[in-house]
C-alpha cells in the first residue's frame, strides 16, 4: 500500500513537473482563469444599452418631442431626428440602427382632439433577447407617456391617483438583487472555463505520451493502468483548482463583486468532484484518438451539446421540453445548480448532497471507463 | 558545367545553426550520397537543393540557374523531383497506388498518353503493377517508398533528390530499392542527390559525401574516400574477448568486440606493423585467426570526426571478466501464436535465450519481430502459445514479469521536458526505489551513460547518442535480469553506435543482463551472440552468427566483389549464372560456388558482352548478405 502510494505520488509530480515546464499550457491557463472570465463577465451583456435608434418626427410638434425625449440614456440612444420617412428604413437594413420611430404627422392635433393615435416602432430582432426587450422598454415608454396624457386629461392630480382603486404589481428579485448581468455571465463562463480544461488537460497530457512512444514505457512497467491515468487527473485537477482560486479571488469579488453566500471550501470540494467526474471523460477522449488533433476535435464533439444543454447559455425554461429532460446527463448542468446554489444562494451540503452524489458517480463510471479502454488500446 | 553546384551553403534556425559551409558539386547522370546520423542537417540541405527552403549563406545553383530566390527555384522545379523524409508521407494513404500517380502527374501536367505509357512502365519496374488499385495506406513499408519513387519521377526530372528513402525500410526492400533506383537514372539518364543515416549503403553511390553536425567532413568516390583513410584493420579471436578489448583500448581508439571477435582500426599502419603493435599491445594473450583487412567506409568516416566530442567511456565498475555461462534460461518462447482478426502476425515462434546472452531478432518490417516483444513483456496476449521470462508465467504473471524486465523502444520513451536526473528518479520511483538505494542507481545510471556533469540538462535538449544511453539507464534503474530493446540504435551516429554496443556487451558480460534485441542495421547483428531471423512471422533461422555465415557461404558459395566499366550491363549479364548478384555503386557482389574457377568465367561472360572486368576479391560476408540471401530464398518461394 505504501509502495502504491508512492508510485501514484511519484507520477503525480511527474505531471506537474511537466505541466510546469509546458509554456503554451501554462498561458492557456493563465488567460482563461483570468482575462476570458474578465471579458465574459463585463462584456457579454444582455441588457438593453444605449439601443441607437432614428426617430422620424412627422409632427414636430410639443408632444412628438415630449415624447421622444423620454427615450434616453442608458437604454436608448437617439442617433438623429428625421423630418421625413425617406432614407430611416435603410439605416435599419443596414444594421446600423437598431429602432426605428415614426411619430405621424397630426400626432398632438390627435391627442389635444382625444382621439386615439398611433406611433410606429420598427426593430431589428436578429438578436432575439435584445430586440425583444428593447421593444419591450419602448412600448413601456409610449404606454407611460400615454398614461401620463391620459390623466392630464382627466385632471388627476397625484393625490386623486393614490386615492384611487389599482394592483399594484411589487417584484423582489433574490440572489442577484440588482439584477447584475456581470454576476451570471462571469460565474457561467468560470464553470465553462473548468469543463473545457478538465476536459483538455488530462485528455492532452494522456494523448501526449502516446504520441512520444513513452506510454509502451509506462505499459511494461508494474503500473496499473489506474496508476498511470489517476495521477493526470490529479495534477490537472489541482491545476485548475489553482486557476479557479485565481479566477475567484483575483477577478470575481474584487472586480465583479460577487458576495459569496455559501461555503468556499465547499465550492472547491465540488470543483474537484467536477474536474475528476469530467477528466473520465476525456480520458475516455485520449484513448479513442491517436494525437492532440483528434483529441481537440472530439472534445468539441462532446462539449458543444454539454455546454448547450447545461443552462449556461440557453436558460431551462427557454428549451422545448425534449432537451429540458435531456439536461440532466450534461454534467455541467449539475455543475452550474450546485456552484450558483453555494455561491450565490448560499445552499449547504444538506441541500445539495444529493446532486453532488450524482455527479461523483457519473466521475467515476467515466474514469473507470477510461482506465478499461486504455488497457485494451495495447491489443 | 555541373548539374547541381553548391557553395559554401549554411542554414541557421533562429540561433542554432544547421549546416555550415557546405560545398560540393553533382554531374549529370549522377548518383551522389549524403551520409550522416540524424541532426547532421541533411535535410535542411535537401530541401534548400529543391527549392523549398530559404537559406542565409552561400549559394546553390540548379542548371545553372542561382536558387537565390522564390522566382528562380521556381523556374527550376520543374526539372527536378522532390521526395521528403518519411515513408510514404508525401503520398495520399486514401488514394490508390494508381491514384496517386495520376495526382502527382496531373500537377505537374504530364500530357495524358505519355502518362500512360510512362506509368505502365515504372509501375512494371517497381513490381506495383498488380496493386494498381490497392489503397496506399494497404502497402507494406518498402511499397510505400517505391510508390513514393514512382511518384517522384513521373515528370522525368533530370534531377531527383531522395531524402532518407531507405530509413525504417527493412534490407530486402532496401537492396530492391536501390537496384530499381540504379536502373531507373541509367534508363532515364536523370541524376540523383540521396541521403542516408546507414553507412553501409555508402557503397551504393557513385560519390558521397559525411556531413556531421552540420560540416562537410569529405567528400569524393568510395575509393577516394578509402584512400584518403590509409591504414589497417586487425580482427581475432580471443578466449576472452573483453580482456583483450580492454589490454588494446589503452593503446588504441575504435576497438570493437562481436561476441568473441575483436576488431579495431590502425590508421596509418601497415598490415605487417599492425599485427607487431597489436600483438605487443595484447602482452602474451592467446588470440586465434589473427587476420587484417582493409578498411571500410565505416572506419574512414570515424577517423574524420572531430575527436574527443564526447568523454570516452568509462571503466566500468566491476571490470567486465570472460562470459559466464549459466544454463539458466531467462527467456523462453514456445510455439507463440498471434492473430489479428485474419491474418496471423506471429505463427509458431519458439526460442530460448540463456542468462547473459545478448539474443538478435531480425526481421524485415512486419515480420512479427515487435508482436513478438509486445507478448514476452505482456503488453498482448497471445493467441496461443506460452513463454516465460525470468522465471515467471508470460500469461499467468504478467505484473511479476514487468516487475523484472527492462524494455527500451525506438522512440526512446524519454520526458523530452524533464531533466537527466527527474527521468532518472521517476523510473525508479515508478519501480519502487527510493531513498539510499534510488540514490545509489542514479550514480550508477549516470556513470555508467557517461552523464556525470549532464545532470541538470533538458532530456530533449541532449546529442542523440546520450539521450539513448539516458533512455537505456532509465530501462535498467530497477537492475532487471531481462533487457528488451526494440531498434535502440535508429538515428545515432555510429561513434554512438559503437559506444552504445560497447555498454551492451559489457551488461551482458559483466552485469548477466540477458538481452533481447531488434534492430534493422545488419552489421549490428555481428554483436550478438545469437541470431534468430524472422519472415513472415515464422522464425526462419536461429544461430550464432559465425554459424549462419559459414552456413551461407556452404549453401550459396563464397562472396566476390567485382570492378567492372559497366557495372548496369554487367549486372544484366551475370544475373543468370550467379545467385545474389548486386550492385554497389560501381561495384558488384555475387556469390561464386567455386570460387576459383569463377573469375575466368565471368570474364569470359562479361568479355562476350565487351564490358571490362577490372578486379575481382573475396570478401567475407556479412550479416546482411545472410540475411538478403535467406530472405530471397523465402520470396521466391
Amino acid at each position: 500500500m505504501r509502495d502504491w502510494l508512492r508510485r501514484l505520488r511519484v507520477m503525480t509530480t511527474k505531471e506537474l513537473l511537466q505541466l510546469s515546464r509546458d509554456p503554451v499550457l501554462l498561458i492557456i491557463l493563465a488567460w482563461f482563469f483570468t482575462a476570458d472570465i474578465y471579458i465574459a463577465g463585463s462584456g457579454i451583456s444582455m441588457e438593453v444599452k444605449r439601443a441607437s435608434m432614428t426617430v422620424v418626427d412627422l409632427d414636430q410638434s410639443e408632444a412628438s418631442r415630449e415624447l421622444i425625449s423620454r427615450f434616453r440614456a442608458p437604454r436608448f440612444q437617439v442617433k438623429e431626428l428625421l423630418f421625413a420617412e425617406k432614407e430611416a428604413a435603410a439605416r435599419l437594413d443596414r444594421g446600423e440602427r437598431m429602432l426605428l420611430l415614426e411619430i405621424p404627422p397630426h400626432f398632438e392635433r390627435d391627442l389635444e382632439a382625444g382621439r386615439s393615435t398611433e406611433v410606429q416602432l420598427q426593430a431589428d430582432t436578429t438578436h432575439t433577447v435584445l430586440g425583444i426587450l428593447a421593444t419591450g422598454y419602448a412600448a413601456r415608454i409610449v404606454g407611460g407617456y400615454a398614461t401620463d396624457r391620459a390623466l392630464e386629461k382627466l385632471g388627476i392630480d397625484d393625490l386623486q391617483l393614490a386615492a384611487m382603486p389599482r394592483v399594484e404589481a411589487r417584484r423582489r428579485v433574490w440572489y442577484n438583487p440588482n439584477q447584475k448581468d456581470p454576476w451570471f455571465m462571469s460565474i457561467s463562463e468560470l464553470m465553462t472555463v473548468i469543463t473545457m480544461l478538465s476536459f483538455m488537460l488530462p485528455a492532452a497530457a494522456a494523448v501526449r505520451e502516446k504520441e512520444r512512444g513513452t506510454i509502451e514505457q509506462l505499459a511494461v512497467s508494474p503500473l496499473s493502468p489506474f496508476q498511470i491515468l489517476f495521477p493526470k487527473v490529479i495534477a490537472m485537477t489541482l491545476a485548475i483548482l489553482a486557476g479557479t482560486a485565481v479566477a475567484l479571488f483575483g477577478i470575481l469579488l474584487p472586480v465583479f463583486e460577487i458576495p459569496v453566500k455559501g461555503s468556499l471550501p465547499l465550492f472547491f470540494s465540488v470543483t474537484a468532484l467536477y474536474a475528476l467526474a469530467v477528466s473520465g471523460l476525456g480520458l475516455v477522449i485520449a484513448t479513442l484518438s491517436r494525437n492532440l488533433g483528434q483529441v481537440s476535435m472530439l472534445v468539441i464533439v462532446v462539449l458543444m451539446p454539454m455546454l448547450l444543454l447545461s443552462g449556461a447559455w440557453t436558460p431551462p425554461e427557454a428549451m422545448p421540453w425534449l432537451l429540458r429532460e435531456l439536461m440532466v446527463i450534461s454534467p455541467l448542468y449539475w455543475f452550474i445548480e450546485l456552484g450558483y446554489g453555494i455561491l450565490l444562494k448560499g445552499a449547504g451540503v444538506a441541500l445539495l448532497w444529493k446532486k453532488a452524489a450524482a455527479l461523483g458517480l457519473l466521475g467515476a463510471g467515466l474514469f473507470g471507463l477510461g482506465a478499461k479502454l486504455f488497457r485494451r488500446q495495447f491489443r | 558545367m555541373a548539374l547541381l553546384e553548391v557553395r559554401n551553403f549554411g542554414k541557421r534556425y533562429r540561433k542554432r545553426r544547421a549546416v555550415a559551409g557546405v560545398s560540393f558539386s553533382l554531374e549529370r547522370g549522377e548518383l551522389f550520397g549524403l551520409i550522416g546520423p540524424d541532426g547532421a542537417g541533411k535535410s535542411s540541405l535537401m530541401k534548400a537543393v529543391a527549392g523549398v527552403l530559404a537559406y542565409e549563406e552561400g549559394l546553390v545553383t540548379a542548371f545553372g540557374v542561382p536558387l537565390d530566390s522564390e522566382g528562380n527555384a521556381e523556374r527550376v522545379k520543374g526539372r527536378m523531383g522532390f521526395m521528403p523524409q518519411g515513408l510514404g508521407l508525401n503520398l495520399y494513404p486514401d488514394l490508390s497506388v494508381e491514384e496517386n500517380v495520376d495526382f502527382f502527374a496531373r500537377l505537374r501536367e504530364v500530357p495524358v498518353e505519355v502518362l500512360r505509357e510512362r506509368k505502365g512502365r515504372l509501375l512494371a519496374m517497381t513490381r506495383l503493377e498488380p496493386f494498381r488499385d490497392r489503397a496506399m495506406k494497404k502497402l507494406s513499408g518498402g511499397m510505400k517508398q517505391k510508390l513514393g519513387l514512382v511518384c517522384t519521377l513521373i515528370h522525368q526530372p533530370e534531377l531527383v533528390i531522395l531524402d532518407e528513402p531507405t530509413t525504417g525500410v527493412d534490407p530486402l526492400s532496401r537492396r530492391d530499392f536501390w537496384a530499381i533506383l540504379a536502373e531507373l537514372l541509367e534508363e532515364q539518364g536523370c541524376s540523383a542527390l540521396v541521403s542516408t543515416a546507414y553507412l553501409d549503403e555508402a557503397s551504393r553511390f557513385h560519390r558521397l559525401a559525411f556531413l556531421h553536425q552540420g560540416q562537410l567532413l569529405d567528400e569524393g568516390t568510395p575509393e577516394a574516400l578509402l584512400a584518403r583513410a590509409p591504414g589497417t584493420v586487425v580482427q581475432f579471436r580471443a578466449s576472452s574477448p573483453a580482456t583483450a578489448a580492454a589490454r588494446l583500448k589503452r593503446r588504441f581508439a575504435g576497438v570493437e568486440s562481436y561476441g568473441d571477435r575483436v576488431r579495431l582500426f590502425l590508421a596509418d599502419t601497415a598490415p605487417q606493423e599492425a599485427r607487431r603493435q597489436v600483438a605487443q599491445a595484447l602482452g602474451g594473450l592467446e588470440v586465434s585467426e589473427l587476420e587484417t583487412l582493409e578498411p571500410e567506409l565505416e572506419d574512414a568516416f570515424i577517423r574524420l570526426l572531430p575527436a574527443a566530442q564526447e568523454r570516452p567511456s568509462p571503466i566500468l565498475p566491476g571490470a567486465p571478466g570472460p562470459a559466464a555461462r549459466a544454463a539458466r534460461t531467462l527467456i523462453e518462447a514456445r510455439e507463440l501464436v498471434r492473430d489479428f482478426g485474419s491474418f496471423r502476425a506471429v505463427d509458431g515462434v519458439s526460442f530460448q535465450v540463456r542468462e547473459g546472452e545478448i539474443f538478435g531478432l531480425l526481421g524485415a518490417n512486419g515480420a512479427g519481430k515487435t508482436t513478438v516483444i509486445k507478448m514476452l513483456t505482456g503488453l498482448l496476449p497471445p493467441t496461443a502459445g506460452e513463454g516465460r521470462v525470468a522465471g515467471a508465467d508470460m500469461g499467468a504473471s504478467s505484473l511479476a514479469i514487468r516487475q523484472r524486465i527492462g524494455y527500451m523502444s525506438q522512440a526512446f520513451s524519454l520526458y523530452r521536458d524533464m531533466t537527466v536526473r527527474e527521468n532518472i528518479r521517476l523510473y525508479g520511483g515508478i519501480y519502487g526505489l527510493h531513498g539510499r538505494e534510488l540514490a545509489a542507481r542514479m550514480a550508477w545510471v549516470l556513470e555508467m551513460a557517461g552523464l556525470e556533469g549532464a545532470e541538470g540538462e533538458r532530456a530533449g535538449r541532449l546529442p542523440m547518442g546520450m539521450r539513448q544511453r539516458l533512455a537505456l539507464g532509465c530501462a535498467l534503474v530497477h537492475r532487471p535480469p531481462v533487457l528488451f530493446l526494440d531498434e535502440p540504435t535508429s538515428g545515432v551516429d555510429p561513434l554512438g553506435r559503437r559506444r552504445f554496443w560497447e555498454l551492451l556487451t559489457w551488461l551482458s558480460r559483466g552485469e548477466s543482463v540477458t538481452i533481447l534485441i531488434t534492430t534493422h542495421y545488419m552489421s549490428e547483428a555481428e554483436h550478438c551472440d545469437r541470431v534468430a531471423l524472422m519472415h513472415a512471422g515464422r522464425l526462419v533461422a536461429d544461430d550464432t552468427p559465425d554459424r549462419l555465415r559459414q552456413a551461407l557461404e556452404k549453401e550459396a558459395g563464397r562472396l566476390l566483389e567485382l570492378r567492372v566499366d559497366r557495372p548496369m550491363a554487367a549486372l544484366r549479364v551475370l544475373r543468370p549464372h550467379f545467385t545474389g548478384v548486386s550492385l554497389h555503386g560501381s561495384r558488384l557482389h555475387l556469390f561464386a560456388k567455386r570460387p576459383k574457377e569463377a573469375p575466368s568465367l565471368i570474364r569470359s561472360l562479361l568479355g562476350r558482352a565487351g564490358i571490362a572486368l577490372q578486379g575481382v576479391r573475396q570478401r567475407s560476408p556479412g550479416m546482411e548478405d545472410v540475411f538478403l540471401y535467406r530472405m530471397g530464398a523465402l520470396e521466391e518461394r
